[in-house]
């Protein structure tokens, strides 16, 4: 990841806290208030209205019924409250995708650097999904766009050319490449089709 | 009959920053006084004094030690965030409470402690605010390679930046250092509009020294210098801009706003424990939540409303230049359009 941490824009967040009513959850209120968001406890279950920016959440009782998303999608950075540090609760939380952790009992401090690391990981996995999707995307129109150069060949272009029109109507469409190319295969169908029922 | 509370005095007498703690003993001391021959007062301080010698590894165990042999349970002390951070865990687990009275770098609401002087949306920002319309958009950037330092340049960066301003360069010196020629001949040949200087101890000492011979007219700028420090830098230190929640003026009680801010937080403690019999023994929380919101110290941040002033040093004193009125410490710059509601500290009696 590059860029620096952006801190400025931390200003009127809203943190929601998944534990039972106890110290660890009073100590982590504590330090969000001081640091400036508003904070909401909940337990067991989020509420289904849940708008928050960050979910710090228990890992020692926590269940899967807990979240209204599949696991690992949250739509929020999530902050794993660990106390025993056991292999299968932390594969638990994990599964749930945490973005940072605090170990239990939490006293004074830890809130804030798990707040920017949660926030920091989620972007980075945000970022990565986005850009796995748009490569498989991409992966699966190969065949397209051989199809589509194929096509142009068919109707005259060196394959040079035909990769080059393609990437200037792209361009000027602002339209991916993949998508381009199959527009010219739908194009080329079509002017089949018509032909044949002539 | 007075009720006898003692309290810690955690201040390094000697060392690097020994003028700062000095201001700060000096402060807290008359007030000290001040409170003892004060009948309206039911309380009696007594200091139980310890003195680290300016060296990072006596923090701790004085701490304790304090807090093992006599009955104090709130502490005045520490310069450096460094010592701050090292008496933290002391301080957790007695359930004391530290007054900490020195302009910080923010990002910290500890539980167990006061901070009593500037955070930078005290002193950098309005620093900044006043400084770029004036000097310019390119900013330059010296600092001790310390967390006040590093700090304070990653804030006035991304400030400065986000506003469209351009960083000239970032030059950091180990704590003590005074070979600044190398710092200083950049600033010559970059020649960037302004400078802000984080150095602290001697090494700001020499770049100013260093700079009053080589460029004197580059704005520097500085969140945390006061008039306790002008004396060491001489003529030298003419021209300096400083920003903080007081300057002295001629008639006023205290020389420097560490002198200020100590007698401050002595007069509050005295205040609390006059208000609330028995409370010296509570923590913070407690002591707090019993005053129920009376005091000048927040009890979601334990931070205070502070002035912001922009003053210049001129013959070993300071000129205020600008004055903002008092603003709520933000320690995590995530209230920026805070009501300025609370009862603001009062730095002069």
């Amino acid at each position: 990841m590059s860029g620096q941490l952006r801190i400025l824009d931390l200003a009127g967040a809203k943190a929601a806290i998944l534990h039972r009513p106890h110290a660890t959850a009073a100590a982590i209120e504590r330090q969000l208030r001081a640091i400036g968001l508003s904070a909401e406890t909940h337990w067991p279950e989020l509420p289904d209205t849940l708008a928050v920016d960050f979910l710090f959440f228990d890992v020692d009782m926590g269940f899967d019924a807990q979240f209204p998303w599949p696991p690992g999608q949250s739509p929020m950075p999530m902050i794993a409250l660990i106390g025993s540090e056991a292999p299968g609760r932390i594969e638990w939380s994990l599964s749930h995708g945490a973005h940072a952790q605090l170990l239990k009992p939490v006293g004074d401090n830890g809130v804030y650097s798990a707040l920017l690391i949660a926030r920091a990981a989620f972007q980075v996995r945000h970022g990565y999904t986005a850009r796995i999707g748009e490569l498989e995307g991409r992966l699966a129109a190969r065949e397209t766009v051989v199809r589509a150069v194929m096509t142009l060949v068919a109707q005259g272009m060196t394959d040079e050319d035909a990769f080059a029109s393609l990437r200037r109507m792209a361009t000027d469409r602002r339209e991916s490449f993949e998508a381009v190319a199959a527009r010219i295969i739908a194009r080329h169908d079509t002017t089949k089709t018509n032909g044949g029922g002539r | 009959m007075k009720r006898r509370i003692e309290i810690g005095i955690l201040l390094s007498r000697s060392g690097g920053y020994s003028a700062i703690s000095n201001a700060k003993y000096k402060g807290a001391m008359a007030a000290i006084a001040q409170v003892n021959q004060n009948p309206a007062l039911a309380v009696e301080l007594i200091p139980v004094e310890r003195d680290p010698l300016g060296q990072i590894d006596l923090y701790a165990p004085l701490c304790t030690e304090i807090l093992r042999d006599s009955e104090a349970r709130h502490i005045l002390g520490c310069v450096t965030s460094w010592s701050r951070k090292e008496v933290l865990p002391v301080l957790e687990r007695a359930g004391a409470a530290l007054w900490y009275a020195v302009p910080y770098e923010g990002f910290e609401a500890s539980a167990h402690v006061v901070y009593m002087h500037a955070c930078p949306n005290q002193h950098l920002l309005p620093l900044l605010d006043w400084a770029m319309p004036r000097f310019g958009q390119r900013m330059h950037l010296v600092a001790s390679n310390y967390i006040w330092g590093w700090e304070i340049n990653r804030l006035a960066r991304e400030v400065v930046t986000t506003r469209g301003g351009e960083i000239t360069g970032e030059r950091h010196l180990s704590l003590g250092e005074t070979g600044v020629d190398g710092m200083v001949e950049e600033i010559a040949a970059i020649r960037p509009d302004f400078v802000m200087n984080s150095l602290i101890g001697p090494s700001q000492y020499a770049f100013v020294a260093a700079m009053h011979e080589r460029m004197p007219g580059v704005p520097i700028l500085s969140c945390n210098l006061t008039e306790c420090e002008l004396p060491l830098m001489g003529a030298a230190s003419d021209g300096l801009i400083a920003a903080g929640p007081y300057f002295h003026t001629p008639g006023a009680a205290f020389e420097s706003s560490h002198e200020a801010a100590g007698h401050a937080a002595i007069m509050e403690m005295a205040r609390l424990f006059d208000a609330h019999p028995g409370s010296e023994r509570l923590s913070l929380a407690e002591l707090l939540s019993l005053d129920a919101n009376e005091g000048p110290i927040d009890p979601q941040t334990h931070h205070t409303s502070l002035p912001a002033l922009i003053a210049q040093a001129e013959g070993g004193a300071f000129r205020v230049l600008h004055s903002l009125p008092a603003r709520p410490g933000d320690p995590y710059l995530t209230r920026p359009d805070r009501s300025q509601t609370r009862q603001k500290l009062r730095l002069v009696t």
